[in-house]
């Protein structure tokens, strides 16, 4: 009877807990019906970000060829070693097992997952790995399946030095050009144009990243390619360079710091373009180690700058060209106006030097031009006074950027009243105008504007803007065409005439003379220090002045003009000179000038003692 | 220690029938998470635990189960014996002390120490005379089950530990503790939870609760098994993406995939049908179960039946509710299906001794 009733109270109860464990189950099916039938979608979706990854392929950028098709930037294919394990929990340890496969600059790659975000895709731990590297990681595919290999363009320049400030160099985007609007929508890691063509055609020169979509294990493996959407490569470009030309420049140039610009004097386009010291561009395709950077930066020699476009100097005697052009056209002088040079002017308190101690005695405009005479063109700019000299300078393309299509162009300067009031908050002083006369006393230019002007000079008085780019995608650019300057057509013949006159036998620029082939130029010395310092220490390179040479041939109907400077060249008949003449001689297809066989005969260095007793001006800054 | 040929008549035929069913799914589910991997044969492996599994079962149902409810103050001082060795004497595997190591077998003590809980918990509960119990009644029982249960949470094993609580409630509500015992444990047990989370928890184990409640909070860290299980069983929809096909199985997303993990890759491949279908045998197994209680001959076998049963309806809804995310991840396997020798042999013995129960329902 207990028994009985004791039984029938655990009926109830075990009834009861029956009640929770069904309910318990219901529950659970309820929910695993909301998770899996209701919110399956996005589950779903959740599963394939989990294993699908976008790689993408980087495309390869556009060929640049030469104007007669020749290659000068490519690309050629490089292997990557890259590291795809994720999450990078036990990164000592993947680093070390792909170490002992290969050599691995462990900082580097710390360096690299640091700028990665949280969640990336993989890492290079090698980039540009020899075929050694890739066929042992390839080996151990199986047992190291965290390490592959993958296979990027890699920008090439088969001209190594040559033209190298022209093509400029790639390298993966800069955070400050993340932030840039040209670069707008560029993922981090793209690798774009960091400088020269690269640089300011990079949107044109561009292709369109392709895109893997792999399925990928927890470990980020990649076990499988679900898709694949491939790389659109960029248009190939066409220069206005002609690599033969370019390397005879180069070769003229012969490595020597400085730098030469050789044009169209009709359409601008730029023929050829050598800055000295150059560096090889290759360094940078792909990454550049800190090293080599760090070395490149800090070189006083200073590679990574375009001296054509960027490097400043005073122009020294080459200004003259300005002089007499803003004199004539201003009518201040005619070509036949005579000044006396004793080899020195005393004027404004001080005495002015010319570089011929003894004097170039009474001499017109075309003589004073061949001879480079300072004391005419002192004379010459106490009449013209420095609002009119700064007038004509600004004109004739000084004082602004040439407009080149070369990224980071440098103005130059041209020395007025206003500039100093502006800046310095002093007065003008009339015998800042003498030395600006000469080129010196604040005056800097480019050597893009000097070919420039020099091209004006020889297409008679039209203004070009010079530039590099022929075609893009395959159709012409199109740039502003020359400008009239509006200056009399007299004044263009009777400067032409003093340029012949520079490089006939007696004038300074005798040097780039070609037999058979008229050619304009004028020379020029830029001092860098005053005449008492280099004459405490006349052997010091540094205190040697900037040589330069403009020119443009054949004179009449020119199809080629030139600005070459060469630093701490000493004269400009001396250094500049002979360069210019070698590569016109290779322009024009004739035997350059034997130029050591005969001394120069009118050394156009600053004289060595100041004939007056009166301390000699100091160039401005 | 014949068995009269009788009694294999009572055997619930239909109970092993699905008891077969779900070790042939669970074999099969072994195999697809793990064929590609480096654990690749492991269903093999558990085919033979299997076979081990089904002896034992037919040992245990030989013995009559008073036999052995008679025997269990023993097994309780045997269980308190090995739980102590283990943890003070066991090989340290990955942070805990759980196993036994036997030769090349390693065995998990407390899988075998439930089922001495629940021969124990019987005798104790059965022979109590009272008609209701009081706080103070279940006292002494408590603490013996509570002496299992601290040794099996110190290995750290809290999930296993934890399985005791549903058999010792199950055993002291048949015995007849009153609602008003119930009430009063459950509020102690809400300020002890709470002044427990105050002053004993530490910050790493209060992050854990709280990477429970919001998994992305640390998505590679604490949070990543149950945010990968969600996604796999969510993904897997309404039919599945077919067996072998789960990406988050296969992949390698999944974590223990083929032991405490094992229900996501079969709610991955085979969908909220397989999962019915799954659940609807564990429901039927636990519905005899229940029903062996309700139709035990006596006391000692409706506690018996009733307390086994509690515990494989705590593990099977805790880790598939584990599975799901609903509750924090414990190591507990899914009864009958996950991989691990220990797991299946307790899990077939604890069929063996519900089956004892029923088949001798009518004998004296």
């Amino acid at each position: 009877m207990r028994i009985y009733e004791d039984l029938r109270s655990l009926q109830s109860r075990l009834a009861v807990i029956k009640t929770v464990v069904v309910g318990a189950l219901a529950l659970v099916v309820v929910y695993f019906w909301h998770l899996q039938v209701v919110r399956g979608k996005y589950f779903r979706e959740l599963a394939e970000n989990n294993r699908i990854r976008s790689v993408p392929i980087p495309a390869p950028r556009g060929p640049i060829f030469d104007r007669n098709g020749r290659v000068l930037v490519e690309n050629r294919s490089s292997f990557n070693v890259v590291l795809t394990a994720e999450p990078h929990t036990n990164l000592d340890d993947d680093l070390g097992r792909v170490g002992r496969l290969i050599e691995v600059d462990e900082d580097q790659v710390r360096e690299r997952i640091e700028g990665q975000g949280p969640r990336f895709k993989s890492v290079v731990v090698k980039a540009d790995a020899s075929e050694e590297d890739v066929a042992v990681v390839e080996s151990r595919r199986l047992e190291e399946p965290e390490v592959g290999v993958e296979v990027v363009p890699l920008r090439a320049y088969p001209l190594a030095t040559e033209a190298a400030h022209v093509l400029g160099r790639v390298g993966e985007i800069t955070d400050r050009q993340l932030a840039a609007a040209p670069f707008a929508g560029i993922e981090p890691g793209t690798v774009v144009g960091q400088a020269g063509i690269e640089l300011q055609y990079n949107r044109a020169l561009m292709g369109k990243d392709g895109v893997r979509r792999v399925i990928v294990n927890s470990r980020g493996v990649e076990v499988a390619e679900a898709q694949q959407e491939p790389p659109v490569p960029g248009p190939p470009a066409t220069l206005t360079i002609d690599v033969e030309l370019q390397r005879a420049m180069d070769e003229a140039m012969g490595g020597r710091p400085g730098g030469a610009v050789a044009l169209d004097p009709q359409t601008g386009e730029i023929l050829a373009l050598t800055s000295n010291t150059a560096y090889d561009p290759n360094l940078f395709s792909s990454s550049i180690s800190p090293a080599v950077w760090q070395g490149l930066i800090k070189d006083p020699e200073t590679p990574l700058m375009n001296r054509v476009i960027q490097g400043q100097y005073a122009p020294g005697s080459s200004f003259k060209v300005v002089m007499a052009l803003a004199a004539l056209d201003s009518g201040v002088i005619t070509p036949n106006t005579m000044f006396h040079c004793p080899g020195y002017l005393n004027i404004y308190g001080k005495t002015f030097l010319c570089h011929k101690q003894e004097g170039h005695g009474t001499l017109n405009m075309i003589h004073a031009l061949a001879q480079s005479c300072n004391v005419y063109f002192y004379n010459v700019g106490v009449r013209l006074e420095i609002e009119r000299i700064s007038k004509y300078a600004n004109l004739l393309g000084l004082n602004a950027p040439s407009g080149i299509d070369l990224p980071y162009e440098a103005s130059g300067l041209i020395p007025s009243p206003a500039w100093k009031q502006r800046t310095q908050k002093v007065q003008w002083f009339p015998g800042e105008t003498v030395s600006v006369s000469i080129g010196q006393g604040g005056v800097t230019v480019t050597a893009i504007q000097m070919a420039r002007l020099a091209a004006a000079i020889g297409n008679g008085g039209r203004l070009v803007q010079p530039h590099l780019i022929k075609t893009l995608k395959g159709s012409p650019v199109e740039f502003k065409a020359p400008v009239d300057l509006g200056l009399k057509p007299s004044t263009i013949a009777a400067v032409k005439q003093g340029m012949a006159a520079v490089v006939a036998p007696g004038g300074t620029g005798w040097r780039a003379q070609l037999p058979g082939i008229p050619v304009a130029g004028k020379t020029g010395s830029a001092q860098v220090v005053t005449h008492a310092r280099l004459e405490t220490d006349k052997k010091s390179h540094q205190y040697q002045p900037h040589g330069w040479f403009m020119c443009f041939a054949p004179i009449d109907n020119p199809r080629i003009a030139m600005a070459v400077m060469v630093e701490h060249g000493t004269a400009g008949g001396q250094s500049a000179a002979p360069i210019a003449g070698q590569i016109l001689a290779h322009f024009f297809g004739v035997p350059p000038t034997p130029v050591m066989i005969n001394p120069p005969p009118t050394p156009e260095l600053p004289a060595k003692r100041a004939p007056a007793p009166v301390p000699p001006p100091r160039p401005a800054e | 220690m014949a068995i009269d040929r009788r009694l294999l008549f009572n055997i619930d035929w239909g109970m092993m029938a699905a008891v077969l069913l779900l070790l042939g799914i669970g074999v099969a589910t072994i195999l697809s998470a793990t064929y590609s991997g480096r654990n690749s044969g492991l269903e093999v492996k558990q085919v033979y635990w299997i076979l081990i599994g089904l002896v034992a079962l037919l040992v245990c149902v030989s013995i009559d189960y008073r036999r052995l409810v008679d025997h269990a103050p023993l097994l309780y001082l045997a269980s308190v014996g090995v739980l102590a060795y283990v943890l003070f004497l066991g090989p340290r595997i990955a942070g805990t002390r759980r196993w036994l190591a036997m030769g090349p077998v390693q065995l998990q003590p407390s899988e075998f120490v439930k089922l001495a809980a629940a021969l124990f918990v019987a005798k104790i509960f059965a022979e109590s005379k009272k008609d209701s119990l009081g706080i103070r009644d279940i006292l002494g029982p408590g603490a013996a089950v509570g002496v299992l249960a601290a040794l099996i949470a110190a290995e750290p094993d809290l999930g296993t530990a934890f399985t005791l609580v549903p058999l010792f409630v199950v055993g002291a509500v048949l015995a007849g503790l009153r609602l008003k015992a119930v009430l009063v444990l459950l509020a102690v047990g809400i300020v002890v939870g709470g002044l427990g989370w105050e002053f004993v928890l530490k910050d790493y184990q209060k992050s854990r609760i709280y990477t429970f409640l919001d998994p992305s909070l640390d998505p590679r860290g604490a949070g990543y098994q149950k945010i990968q299980s969600e996604i796999a069983v969510g993904s897997g929809g309404l039919a599945g993406k077919g067996y072998k096909k789960g990406t988050q199985a296969q992949l390698g997303y999944l974590p223990a995939r083929h032991t405490d993990f094992i229900f996501s890759v079969l709610a991955e491949e085979n969908g909220f049908v397989g999962v019915v279908v799954v659940l609807g045998l564990y429901l039927f197994i636990l519905w005899r179960a229940m029903d062996t209680a309700q139709m035990a001959r006596d006391r000692v076998g409706a506690f018996l039946a009733a307390g086994v049963a509690a515990v494989l309806a705590f593990q099977v809804v805790y880790n598939i509710a584990m599975v799901a995310g609903l509750v924090p991840v414990k190591g507990l396997p899914l009864p009958l299906m996950s991989y691990g020798g220990s797991s299946i042999i307790s899990s077939l013995l604890a069929v063996g001794l519900i089956l004892n129960v029923r088949m001798r329902r009518f004998a004296n």
